[in-house]
């Protein structure tokens, strides 16, 4: 009777633990099955998302142009029935790339700040923030992402500075796995010369890259000693219908400082604004705008008659800022900013603001940050902005947490 | 006792039992573990090649380089240039196999034959997909030219009335100018004239006889963008204002009729109002639209009184039409028909509420050998149709009426469909299947390594 007792224990306590072990296995296989479940579903989710943004103008659907608030969010070119975004929609995508910008009461975001002379701040009423993207695309408080558009093709320009006594620019164009060898180079080379900066000088050419995707250009005629010339230079290349484009500006800050341009409104307001220097000295400055064409051209006739100044802005005598109206265009162009200092040095800057992503080939980065996200999925498109290649890539993470067990 | 002795005794087999169960469950659950292999995080959270594929061809398309290119020989330096596109747009872990096929056409049957291959790969490593584009050769213009009404005979003038000193009802959410503006756009190709009545003293100049640019009066079309309403020329306001104008409108059927016309009515009941801001100002169609006046039911009678006035020389008070609400209605199949081969679209299903009676049609001689049915019949009742007028021992039409019965808001596009139904203008598409003109572009793309 006594063994028998014992029997049962023995078996009984074996079997309640063997039982607890058995259970916290299965718990992990089964809990890992879930877990692949959703992950599988936030990957499928990531996919329509990115569809539904890229193939979907949004409502109204010439929300990025017209400056309504939209109602429905989407970033595709009206104009078109295929990956193509419109350039203007994208302008307006609340930047997570770089810190705001704050200027006189006004917080702007931050697309550019002076990369490579190329600014675009635009005023945050302006633009279409994650919260009100997210709440549009139904995912507010369920999922958050983060879309980045960037360029397919790399396009770089250094000026050479061994080259003292002209003008020698160096364009490296390389794609997401290899050089973009053989491709064609058209570019547009604006500047102006310190002792007549009210005149900006014009020329295009065509070049072609190497093997390694290197094409240097030389300007015998420019001379870039010190500050006393300035220009802005933009490149489109293309290779197998592949088209990409860069830019640089010489931004050199004077003695009297820098002018910094702000996007008021979609409605072609710009804020030229004085970033002053050691001195308290003027700059004067000149714009004209472009209206770039299709084929990467600007005409006389896309030459908006903002150019009758010069003007000046001067912080210290109560002269902080201009206002400048320009008329924006259905296809998109760029603003070209030249100033100087007149006494003390002649220095002189220029700078490009685009009117529109992809003209100058900057890129975007909206929505919020994964950091700290469990599972993030990610898809990629290729797709057309105004003709240029970008990469528009999702991160989409869920926001519901689901607890894990062991 | 001691153990050894249980165990002797077998007075453990509870616990042999137990132990021989753990080890069937873990034998179980290594088994279970074996197969049930979860996939690998590429898996999990898959690349979309399809989508990746598809849009590099579309891009790689953008300005039409991809389509020149495809048509090039093989050993064109631009495929070269393909290459290195491909290689540049496509992530460092994906491989791609880009294939070209020409598309011949064989006894009705598609044969695809291979032309050219690119590839930076043996093989398309442990994931692919694919995705295939269809390029039209750059040389080749697709385009459908339309006949235009009128071009070979008598007529081709399409009036479409947009008159600024008139007010529209039932054209709620429209104004008539933006009807016209539509409706200009969608049917000019189609007619050797279109003008645009800009007000009501021009509707006047045709209806005396006069043409205002030349065009030829007679066989014209005519559009009535007001709705319910039409505009009335101050001139014949002062002369045809009897019985609340229903004179005018058996003035206008005597003209429709002389002319040959085809009076176009795009919603609602037809000729129940008339409007001219500036002669009716004071006036108000019992719905506090001023500038109009009702005519009421007498309006369509005397029209159709008008159109058929070698039967009846007078209007005299008529006031026996009336319409009908027969609900939903379907196109006609021969209107369908025509939706595909004008590319025109409209919802198949309508509401009408102002369908015409069909006694109509041997009271005021309409055979309904020569009615074009835009919308099938309902019981008596007619809610679409061309409606042509043929006098007792004639054969000639000697005018018509495209009445459409809905209910508000009007949809133009049935409108132009009905006039296309009527007059049934031909395209002359060029040809689709031209030789070398189709190539068809797969891009498989394949993932190796990373995921």
């Amino acid at each position: 009777m006594t063994g028998s007792t014992i029997d049962h224990l023995i078996s009984l306590t074996v079997f309640i633990g063997a039982l607890l072990v058995f259970i916290s296995l299965f718990n992990q296989t089964l809990q890992t099955a879930i877990l692949y479940q959703r992950q599988r579903y936030l990957a499928t989710k990531c996919n329509d998302l990115l569809d539904n943004i890229m193939l979907n103008p949004g409502i109204p659907s010439d929300w990025g142009e017209s400056g309504n608030v939209p109602i429905g969010f989407g970033l595709q070119d009206p104009k078109f029935t295929h990956y193509a975004l419109s350039p203007f929609s994208l302008m307006r995508l609340l930047s997570f790339a770089g810190n705001r910008a704050y200027y006189n009461g006004t917080w702007y975001s931050n697309v550019s700040w002076g990369v490579n002379g190329g600014y675009l701040f635009l005023s945050e009423s302006e633009c279409v923030s994650y919260d009100l993207a997210s709440k549009l695309l139904g995912t507010k408080g369920t999922y958050g992402f983060r879309l980045t558009i960037m360029p397919t093709v790399n396009v770089t320009i250094v000026e050479d500075q061994s080259a003292a006594d002209h003008l020698r620019l160096n364009i490296t164009v390389l794609g997401q796995n290899s050089p973009l060898a053989g491709a064609s180079i058209k570019y547009l080379l604006y500047w102006i010369s310190a002792y007549i900066p009210t005149f900006v000088n014009f020329t295009t050419g065509m070049a072609s890259t190497d093997a390694l995707g290197f094409a240097s250009l030389e300007f015998h005629n420019i001379n870039v000693s010190q500050n006393k010339m300035a220009y802005v230079f933009i490149a489109r290349v293309s290779a197998g219908g592949l088209y990409g484009v860069g830019y640089l500006a010489r931004n050199a800050v004077t003695n009297a400082g820098t002018i910094v341009p702000y996007v008021e409104n979609s409605n072609g307001t710009i804020l030229l604004v004085h970033n002053p220097g050691d001195s308290n000295a003027a700059l004067h400055f000149n714009a004209s705008f472009y209206v770039l064409s299709s084929n990467f051209q600007t005409s006389n006739g896309g030459v908006l008659n903002i150019t009758s100044g010069p003007w000046l802005v001067n912080y210290g005598e109560g002269k902080p800022s201009f206002v400048l109206q320009i008329q924006p265009p259905n296809n998109g162009g760029f603003l070209v900013l030249s100033y100087w200092k007149e006494d003390g040095g002649n220095e002189c800057g220029m700078v490009v603001v685009p009117w529109g992503i992809g003209i100058i080939g900057l890129s975007i980065i909206f929505g919020g940050d994964s950091a700290g996200q469990g599972w993030v999925a990610t898809d990629i498109r290729q797709v057309a902005v105004r003709g240029i290649a970008y990469q528009a890539r999702l991160a989409l993470w869920s926001l519901e947490s689901y607890g894990m067990m062991g | 006792m001691e153990f050894g002795e249980l165990w002797d005794d077998g007075l453990m087999m509870r616990t042999i039992e137990i132990v021989l169960v753990i080890i069937i469950v873990l034998w179980a659950f290594v088994t279970a573990s074996f197969f049930a292999v979860l996939p690998s995080p590429r898996e999990v959270s898959p690349l979309n090649l399809r989508r990746l594929a598809l849009t590099t061809l579309e891009v790689l398309n953008t300005n039409y380089s991809l389509s020149e290119i495809v048509f090039k020989p093989p050993d064109d330096p631009a495929w070269n240039d393909l290459r290195i596109a491909l290689s540049a747009c496509l992530p460092p872990n994906i491989v791609y196999s880009l294939t070209v096929y020409e598309v011949l056409t064989e006894n009705e049957t598609e044969l695809y034959e291979l032309r050219s291959s690119v590839s930076n790969a043996e093989s398309l490593g442990i994931a692919s997909d694919v995705a295939s584009y269809l390029v039209a050769s750059s040389n080749v213009t697709f385009f459908v030219t339309p006949e235009k009404i009128g071009e070979h005979g008598v007529g081709g003038t399409l009036y479409i009335l947009n008159c600024s000193d008139a007010r529209g009802w039932w054209i709620t959410g429209y104004t008539a100018q933006s009807l016209a503006q539509d409706l200009y756009n969608l049917l000019s190709p189609y007619f050797t004239k279109t003008i645009m009545v800009q007000n009501t003293a021009q509707l006047g100049q045709i209806l005396n006889g006069t043409s205002l640019e030349g065009e030829t009066l007679q066989n014209a079309v005519v559009i009535n963008t007001f709705g319910e309403a039409v505009p009335i020329p101050t001139s014949y306001a002062d002369m045809y204002d009897s019985d609340s104008y229903a004179e005018y409108f058996y003035q206008l059927g005597k003209r429709v009729n002389q002319y040959n016309w085809t009076w176009v009515s795009i919603v609602g009941w037809p000729f129940y109002y008339v409007t001219n801001t500036v002669k009716l100002a004071s006036s108000q169609n019992t719905w506090g639209i001023y500038g109009m006046k009702d005519v009421a039911k007498k309006g369509l009678t005397a029209f159709l009184r008008g159109l058929d006035y070698l039967q009846f020389p007078q209007y005299t008070s008529p006031s026996d039409s009336q319409t009908g609400n027969p609900g939903l209605v379907y196109l006609n199949s021969t209107a369908l028909y025509y939706c595909n081969y004008y590319g025109i679209y409209p919802s198949p299903y309508q509401i009408s509420t102002r369908a015409l009676s069909n006694s109509i049609l041997t009271t005021y001689h309409l055979p309904n050998s020569s009615v074009i049915y835009i919308f099938d019949k309902k019981d008596n009742w007619i809610p679409g149709a061309v409606y042509r007028h043929i006098a007792d021992g004639d054969n000639n039409v000697t005018g018509s009426l495209f009445a459409l019965g809905l209910t508000r808001t009007p949809d133009i596009r049935l409108t132009a469909l009905g006039i296309l139904c009527a007059f049934k203008p031909r395209l002359y598409r060029s040809e689709y299947t031209a030789c070398n003109a189709t190539r068809l572009v797969v891009l498989q793309l394949g993932m190796v390594g990373g995921g």
